[in-house]
């Protein structure tokens, strides 16, 4: 398609063009205002270049953000302007709606499956490259490659893995026929559609978690480890008394991350297609309710659900790591 | 003082550039494709020509015949000029939110299930006058087929012109037949001696099956040929648990899944539907008239009418129309290029909805590459008919899907019980 099309070309360049300077005589403007009304300069220009980020996220996140909370009490189809209804959206979808529980408990049973599975994978991963190999920059660049891989694209690559006659099945064969079984169907059969999603979550071990977690261990103190090394320890207690304890704010954030990753998971089951809907993640039922089913109004009201879910777990996670993370400033002003 | 006034005029003629520059784009969407030669001659006219904007969901192949017909069609006009604004992915999501926001383009493509959807919602322009009047043959409303025609109205009223009627015909491949001893279908053949055609065909070891069904052929067209309806005439009910109803979803579920006759969902999921028919693993295949099953490089590919039900032989045909937003500008004009688009594309997609046109010459004509299948095409479109469809048409087919086919299908439960569960549910729906 490499039309050359002048009027088109010229007319969209100057638009862009139109819009770049526009932006910069808004953000001289502002600049001028604000030092007109005694703002320090160096206040003045901070405003000033921020300006385009304020704006977009004004214009593009803020209001969205409020407009779909709005929409959650109403009934809106696209094609008409919204009607308020209240909080029935909320009504059907607690108490009505044959489809939402069942993806509610989909969703938060891979949370709670995947994310401590993920977590020791990734923390296992990262221990190996923390030690002295060679070539260590080789085999960290090497599991990193996973997270640079577009989601659609691996989410492709694990139907086909998964597929009856895949990959997966293949290097089980052996297997089967030594307990004379039939193949199992993963993604083809509906009991095994969330052990599959979750096998397949493995893939997010390498990647950033790992290089969080292999930061935090060679942030460990080599003292602490020679000291306790010179008192006895063995290599396990070093690890679960030292090595742990101190990567514990890591671990927090990685699990944190990993719970509010896993609750919004999208990608994958959108392309990969389960008998009656038994991958349907919450996330995925939103996107259906929405742009499928062109039901806007509940489609916000779940997933100002979900928000309230993510928020209410991260809260809990966050109660609860008080018991299990370790802050060295914390512990010195107890100790003070 | 007068420095800060000056000031606050730059910002607020900053800012209504930015506002201008990022609004302009949506209305000056006249350059997309590239008015062509001829058109920038005529500006020179006394009176310009009025853009028409036209959203479909053409991929860049059809686009592009599209655009050799929208070009002729530019070149007689002189008062409108149709701009082609295709739209391959996300169609409905795109044209709904342009609606939403003030952008509709003035024509655009519905499939059939929409049409009373939109309409009830008035996103469409009530045209049933204008064509009264009209006497051009693509505005002649007795030419189309009735049952082709009742899926572009609502309550009574014409809210498009359907461009095409898609009727499904069965594909087969010949060589599989052979190899099976199995002699060829005949238009004469019945659900009965389809499905022992199917088992008989089918060779698990092989890999190769009879057929293949994964809710396409859609389910209605059987519970039509038994004499049943989704959806009565005077959409008051959904009779889905008749006995005639009961006895289609049971025949279709003895079919789909089954590997006595066609592949398990797995083996579709993974290597494809149409697919299975063109890598020359199926014998025999429901597809669409205008679908290339029938010039598959390898394949020798014959073709037959869908197998009769107990009752009649009715085929589904897969429709669509163009119609008009209810927001354009300019009403008049955008009805003109609409019948003018329709007679051109009535000239260009096979098969043209309407009963005159429903020849084998027209059909060749317009598609060279069918002349093989325009026989049994041209017998289909005598039987064939479009969805009868609701303002919700959208959520009746989740539950129809989600209630009765898939756990059906799944053997999740029984046809009677599925059907009589769902039915009220359905009925609800209904207007």
């Amino acid at each position: 398609m490499a039309e050359w099309h002048a009027e088109w070309y010229l007319s969209t360049l100057s638009h862009w063009l139109l819009v770049g300077a526009a932006m910069i005589g808004l953000m001289l403007a502002t600049y001028a205002v604000l030092r007109r009304l005694k703002v320090r300069r160096e206040a003045a220009a901070g405003y000033a270049l921020i300006l385009p980020w304020l704006l977009g996220f004004l214009i593009w996140n803020a209001y969205p953000f409020a407009y779909s909370l709005y929409l959650a009490f109403t009934e809106y189809d696209v094609l008409q302007p919204p009607k308020w209804v209240g909080l029935e959206n909320f009504k059907y979808m607690f108490f009505e709606d044959p489809r939402f529980w069942p993806s509610v408990k989909l969703t938060v049973l891979y949370a709670f499956i995947s994310v401590p599975l993920g977590m020791a994978g990734a923390l296992a991963t990262a221990v190996l490259l923390a030690q002295d190999v060679k070539a260590v920059g080789f085999w960290r660049t090497l599991y990193y490659l996973p997270s640079v891989l577009p989601a659609a694209a691996t989410a492709l690559l694990w139907r086909w893995m998964f597929a009856s006659k895949g990959l997966i099945n293949t290097l089980l064969s052996p297997i089967y026929r030594l307990l004379d079984m039939e193949p199992l169907m993963w993604f083809a059969d509906e009991r095994l559609v969330l052990p599959s999603f979750v096998i397949m979550s493995f893939w997010g071990i390498f990647g950033a978690n790992t290089v969080i977690l292999l930061a935090a261990l060679k942030n460990v103190p080599k003292e602490l480890l020679e000291a306790a090394t010179v008192d006895g320890a063995g290599p396990w207690t070093r690890f679960f008394k030292i090595t742990l304890p101190m990567i514990s704010p890591s671990l927090l954030y990685v699990m944190i991350m990993g719970i509010i990753g896993a609750l919004q998971n999208f990608t994958a089951p959108l392309f990969i297609t389960t008998p009656s809907g038994a991958g349907t993640f919450l996330n995925v039922y939103i996107y259906q309710q929405g742009f499928t089913q062109y039901k806007m109004g509940y489609a916000s009201a779940i997933a100002w659900f979900l928000m309230v879910l993510i928020l209410i777990l991260t809260l809990l996670v966050m109660r609860w790591s008080e018991a299990w993370v370790y802050y060295e400033v914390e512990v010195r002003k107890k100790g003070r | 003082m007068k420095r800060a006034k000056v000031i606050l005029t730059v910002w607020l003629t900053a800012l209504a550039l930015v506002l201008t520059a990022c609004g302009g784009k949506s209305g000056d969407t006249g350059g997309q494709t590239g008015t062509s030669g001829q058109q920038s001659g005529d500006t020179q006219q006394t009176q310009e020509k009025v853009k028409i904007r036209l959203a479909t969901w053409a991929g860049a192949e059809e686009a592009k015949e599209l655009q050799a017909v929208i070009d002729e069609i530019n070149a007689k006009s002189t008062t409108f000029e149709i701009v082609s604004e295709p739209i391959p992915a996300d169609y409905y999501t795109k044209l709904q939110t342009m609606i939403a926001g003030n952008t509709a383009p003035d024509l655009f493509w519905l499939s059939q299930e929409y049409i009373a959807s939109y309409a009830a919602r008035g996103a469409l322009l009530d045209i049933t006058d204008r064509l009264a009047q009209d006497t051009r043959p693509a505005a002649n409303l007795d030419d189309y087929f009735p049952e082709i025609l009742e899926s572009a109205k609502y309550q009574g009223r014409v809210y498009g012109l359907p461009w095409i009627a898609q009727p499904v015909i069965v594909y087969y491949n010949k060589a599989l037949f052979k190899e099976a001893g199995v002699p060829e279908p005949t238009d004469d053949w019945d659900w009965q001696t389809f499905r022992e055609t199917a088992k008989k065909l089918t060779n698990k070891e092989k890999g190769i099956y009879g057929v293949a069904f994964n809710g396409w052929p859609p389910v209605q067209m059987f519970i039509w040929q038994a004499g049943g309806e989704v959806i009565s005439p005077d959409l008051k009910s959904s009779p889905i648990d008749s006995p005639e109803a009961i006895q289609a979803l049971e025949f279709y579920n003895s079919i789909i899944y089954n590997e006595e006759v066609a592949p398990p969902l797995a083996v579709i999921n993974e290597e494809g539907f149409a697919e299975l028919f063109k890598k020359g693993k199926l014998a025999m295949f429901f597809g669409g008239a205008a679908d290339d099953l029938d010039r598959v490089e390898g394949l020798d590919v014959g073709t037959v009418l869908v197998p009769k039900g107990p009752k009649n032989r009715t085929t589904f045909a897969w429709t669509a129309s163009t119609v008009i937003s209810s927001q354009t500008k300019h009403p008049d004009i955008a009805y003109e290029a609409l019948v003018e688009l329709t007679e051109g594309i009535h000239n260009w997609k096979i098969v043209a909805p309407r009963k005159s046109l429903a020849t084998k010459e027209h059909l060749v004509k317009s598609e060279p590459r069918k002349e093989k299948s325009a026989d049994t095409i041209i017998k289909a479109t005598q039987e064939m008919r479009a969805f009868r469809v609701i303002p919700r048409q959208p959520e009746w087919d989740t539950i129809f899907w989600e209630q009765v086919q898939d756990p059906l299908f799944s053997k999740k439960g029984s046809a009677a019980e599925l059907a009589r569960a769902a039915r009220p549910k359905l009925e609800e729906l209904l207007p």
